[in-house]
């Protein structure tokens, strides 16, 4: 059992909810600080970023109110729920003709039954799911058609799988984290630099037996990839917020911009 | 009770229309007052263009309650305009000890706070009703 077989169970739970409520349009969960966890296949990976980020903005605001439960938007074409279960937001976005108690009632009772489940299985992986392997093979598919990544092309689906019957695997596979761009500028900025969360360095380290990590490579979901520098976030109010401080520079060369999500690993020397 | 007015120069920078019916906004502040009156109502915000009317119960939240209205509002924008949502039409957020309903009434932008368990039902009847007599 591993973090691959969560998102898969939650990523299929959020499938049938769309197939027992048509109401439904999009679903996905994501944690609070940002990292996506699971989204069904009609919810590109741009909208959930722009969605989190949007949201992150309700939540940092929130603590006035007691931090955020639940929220709202209804609108005339439908409306979008944001519930917390767990350490999670499940996000449902329905059309007009929903019938929206409905839908409440299937989601309030099957995420959380599947999360309790989850959970009691194996515990630890839930709190460190990084990446799906459905995520993995969508952006695969849009690569293959705009520019194909070294490291996909190289990775076929069942390597996991065939790596996973060997004996003794030499280094564990790089850990994926998914995180938002932030502009990072100054005057004594290196351009080839980025930032992260000293507590994702840390976990790297440590998974690496206490090697240092000074280089990671970034994704971005157009498949458009680079290495750099990392090093751990300075300014504490971006601590812990799952953002990833780029030199705009970089930003340019990888084509993306503020609010967007990339995915980084570390290269391990 | 704290109740402020912007300034015209306050209110000269923004982009919004300016023309407003002294008329309607009374009575939206008046429909605002009853509905303070509500159990579990515990304050509202109403801003346009022009000026701002603000009733709490405790004004030390002021600053923080105004902010996250404002920014569960521009995100409401932003979500309807990702998922094609249409008119906003309210934006119930809910913590763990206070609820907010946000709403926008012509120009205003309207936010009412309540304790958790208070129905809002009520209350968005009663605006959604001044908003059609308007």
């Amino acid at each position: 059992m591993n973090d691959e077989v969560y998102s898969f169970a939650l990523k299929s739970t959020l499938n049938e909810i769309r197939n027992i409520c048509p109401g439904v349009k999009n679903s996905f969960m994501f944690k609070e600080d940002g990292e996506i966890i699971t989204g069904e296949d009609e919810s590109p990976k741009k909208v959930i970023a722009r969605v989190i980020d949007t949201f992150g903005g309700i939540l940092e605001k929130a603590d006035a109110i007691g931090g955020v439960d639940c929220v709202t938007f209804e609108c005339s074409k439908g409306r979008m729920d944001v519930s917390r279960m767990d350490d999670f937001y499940l996000v449902t976005v329905t059309s007009r003709k929903a019938d929206v108690d409905h839908v409440n009632t299937v989601t309030r009772v099957l995420i959380p039954t599947v999360l309790k489940l989850l959970k009691k299985i194996h515990p630890a992986s839930l709190k460190s799911i990084s990446s799906t392997p459905e995520i993995k093979r969508e952006d695969q598919t849009v690569e293959e058609g705009v520019e194909p990544a070294e490291e996909f092309t190289e990775e076929p689906e069942t390597e996991e799988l065939e790596e996973s019957l060997e004996p003794e695997p030499v280094l564990p596979e790089p850990p994926i984290n998914q995180l938002i761009v932030e502009n990072l500028a100054g005057l004594f900025v290196s351009s080839d630099t980025v930032r992260i969360d000293s507590k994702i360095l840390a976990e790297w380290e440590k998974l690496y037996d206490g090697r240092r990590i000074y280089e990671a490579e970034i994704e971005t979901f157009d498949g458009k990839a680079m290495q750099c520098k990392v090093k751990p976030i300075k300014d504490l109010k971006y601590e812990g917020k799952g953002i990833i401080r780029m030199p705009e520079k970089m930003q340019l060369t990888l084509e993306i911009k503020k609010g967007e999500l990339v995915r980084i690993k570390p290269i391990i020397e | 009770m704290v109740k402020k007015k912007k300034s015209a120069q306050e209110t000269a920078a923004t982009d919004e229309p300016v023309t407003i019916d002294a008329t309607s906004i009374n009575d939206l502040r008046e429909c605002l007052e009853e509905i303070k009156s509500y159990k579990g109502v515990i304050g509202y915000i109403l801003r346009n263009s022009t000026s701002a009317a603000i009733d709490l119960k405790d004004p030390t939240k002021l600053i923080d309650y105004a902010i996250l209205s404002s920014s569960a509002l521009d995100a409401s924008e932003e979500f309807s305009e990702l998922f094609n949502l249409g008119k906003i039409k309210s934006i119930i957020v809910e913590g763990k000890d206070v609820k907010k309903l946000s709403l926008t009434v012509d120009e205003n932008r309207i936010s009412i706070f309540m304790e958790k368990n208070t129905d809002c039902e009520k209350i968005l009847k009663r605006l959604h009703k001044l908003g059609r007599n308007r």
